[in-house]
């Protein structure tokens, strides 16, 4: 095969690998599109495109106060999980000594965890604290939930920087603090600003733990506002749809603000920078 | 200011010691050496002076005060690394003045402070940018303005240069030299380059596993080696050694002769040597002047750099030896030469290595 060739068939795999990605959006939308109460099947464009079933999921899943909840939930938990975690990552790539290396390990075990698992203890366990039905119940766990990873991450962006950074700070008379605060964070900040995104990303698209763990809908983040459409013996499926989109909406205005960090997010280790 | 002691100081790793008791003096402001092999410990050594690498045992003192258990920030040293280590998030300024701002130095003094500093490094113009817009000799720079910002009791040096192109490594060294001079400061200096050693020491410490060998002058070094190490390690090319055996030996004068060698007579009393000694004779290769009497051999290589002529010698044991002839000598390869020498310029270390 002769480099034209083949450079053809690997744009023809990725305009491919895009219309796969891209697809169940379409579908989404031009099933949001169809007229309420029918059944679509996301193929076709809708002869009389239903624009008015955005304005009506918005108002039947009450999307302003979720909007606002979902405000208040990942305001609650990426800036403490944020905090923690990169505290404790620069603790546990600077201040460890070899004997307590395995520390680290609590973490990375944490992370083959499967969140479904912890979901049922995590319901008592909420109970018993009386933070049951508020949205402390989602932010309290999901910031524990979130360290394996968060740790893992701020510890691998800390591993990297150079020992030498750390001892010019201590002879120019920093205290640890000092050399967190004023040397260590602002280097960091593109591996904060990632994990932030990561975070923020993860809790708008929380569903499982709202659910369970709050019964008032207007507690809950957005996606946990899909409920709001199932009804007892059926499913509004253009106004789902039309729901779903607008929870995504959110999401990918901050991918299109973000989105040089969150390539580098993606990309962080892959290449030595 | 102040001098600085260290009294039987050691390290270990584990069960492997890297530092095996090391004491030495260095009066305020000096400007210290320590020169040596990669491993040898002069890295290690810096750093425990800094307070970077606890002590396994023994003492420092910087001027009176014993510094084994004050932090690093507190001992009132500065440090020049080799990586530089600048803050890569910071200005040039705030690079220079990070010390002064973390000891809540008022903000005019500061800034008057720093701009003294950039003066007297020439990098006034540089203040405003950051470390990834300057080159590598104006990063040096900074990190030194960074050192001297703080005017420090001790100022360290680790391997400063070694990141520098040759050209700019003359002019730091040239400018390091000046610095001492207008600052009167005790300088401590880490490198494995012989020629920064002997151009900026007033002393120099030659380690090789952990152990010092010799501390002496440069000149002191260069003229009389400890031992057979430091004979090896100062001096370019490094000195050449030929295996001898004593002949005779008088009051006054030892002949020697080896298998490279014929019968030498060294005049100068020698203690402590019999007949049939195995020693180790050092000559230098400036020492050799092309001749028909002495050491003859072959011409294997030769590397003509204009103002001298470095030549390979095969003798007819079949050892090699180096010897830098004076201006634009016309030897070629495969020429037979005598290599004639001044008594005078013979080095004899006795089996264990330690000069006779």
């Amino acid at each position: 095969m002769n480099a034209a060739a083949r450079s053809l068939l690997a744009r023809a795999l990725i305009v491919l690998l895009m219309a796969v990605t891209l697809l169940p959006f379409l579908s989404m939308f031009s099933a949001a599109l169809a007229p309420s109460g029918t059944y679509p099947n996301g193929l076709e464009w809708p002869s009389d495109p239903q624009w008015i079933n955005f304005v009506k999921a918005f108002e039947v899943a009450n999307m302003g106060e979720l909007l606002k909840s979902s405000a208040l939930i990942v305001l609650g938990v990426v800036p403490v999980s944020v905090l923690i975690a990169t505290m404790a990552g620069y603790g546990l790539a600077k201040l460890t000594s070899n004997r307590y290396k395995w520390l680290y390990l609590v973490f990375v075990a944490g992370l083959t965890l499967p969140f479904e698992a912890v979901i049922t203890p995590l319901y008592y366990e909420v109970r018993a604290l009386g933070l049951l039905n508020t949205r402390f119940a989602i932010i309290l766990p999901l910031i524990g939930l979130y360290m394996p990873f968060s740790v893992y991450w701020m510890r691998a962006h800390f591993l990297n920087v150079p020992n030498d950074l750390t001892e010019a700070a201590q002879l120019d008379g920093a205290t640890r603090w000092d050399e967190f605060w004023k040397v260590q964070v602002p280097l960091a900040r593109p591996a904060i600003m990632s994990l932030m995104i990561l975070l923020f990303l993860w809790t708008w698209n929380q569903f499982l733990l709202p659910v369970v763990l709050v019964r008032d809908p207007l507690q809950r983040t957005m996606a946990g506002a899909l409920g709001a459409f199932q009804g007892q013996w059926g499913t509004d499926v253009p106004l789902l749809c039309a729901g779903s989109l607008l929870i995504l909406a959110p999401t990918i205005i901050l991918f299109l603000i973000f989105q040089r960090q969150f390539v580098a997010a993606l990309m962080q280790g892959a290449v030595k920078g | 200011m102040a001098g600085l002691e260290l009294r039987d100081i050691r390290k270990s790793y584990g069960n492997v010691e890297v530092i095996k008791g090391v004491d030495l003096a260095i009066s305020h402001g000096e400007f210290v050496v320590f020169v040596g092999p990669s491993g040898c410990g002069k890295s290690t050594l810096l750093r425990m002076i800094a307070g970077l690498e606890d002590i396994t045992a023994g003492d420092i003192f910087i001027g009176d005060t014993l510094v084994n258990d004050v932090e690093a920030r507190d001992r009132g040293v500065a440090m020049v690394f080799q990586s530089y280590a600048l803050y890569p998030h910071m200005s040039v300024y705030d690079n220079v003045g990070f010390a002064l701002k973390l000891a809540k130095t008022d903000k005019e003094v500061r800034d008057k402070k720093i701009r003294e500093v950039a003066r007297v490094l020439q990098m006034e113009e540089l203040l405003e940018r950051k470390p990834a817009q300057l080159s590598g000799g104006q990063r040096q720079r900074v990190a030194i303005g960074r050192a001297i910002v703080r005017d420090p009791d001790v100022f360290l040096f680790d391997e400063p240069l070694s990141n520098l192109d040759a050209a700019l490594r003359v002019d730091m060294r040239m400018e390091l030299s000046r610095l001492h001079q207008d600052l009167d400061a005790t300088m401590i200096y880490v490198t494995h380059d012989q020629i920064e050693a002997m151009t900026l020491a007033d002393k120099i410490v030659v380690l090789d596993g952990g152990i010092v060998q010799q501390v002496g002058s440069p000149l002191e070094l260069y003229n009389r080696p400890a031992n057979l190490f430091v004979a090896g390690f100062i001096g370019s090319p490094k000195m050449n050694f030929l295996p001898v055996e004593v002949a005779a030996a008088a009051n006054d004068s030892v002949i020697v002769a080896g298998s490279a060698l014929d019968s030498t007579e060294l005049a100068r009393p020698i203690a402590g040597i019999a007949r049939a000694d195995k020693l180790t004779l050092g000559l230098r290769p400036q020492a050799f002047v092309a001749s028909k009497a002495g050491i003859r051999g072959k011409v294997e290589l030769v590397e003509r750099l204009g103002h001298e002529t470095i030549v390979r010698v095969r003798l007819k044991d079949g050892s090699d030896i180096m010897a830098v002839l004076q201006g634009q000598s016309d030897v070629m390869p495969g020429d037979a030469i005598g290599l004639g020498f001044d008594h005078k310029d013979v080095h004899l270390f006795g089996k264990d290595g330690a000069r006779l």
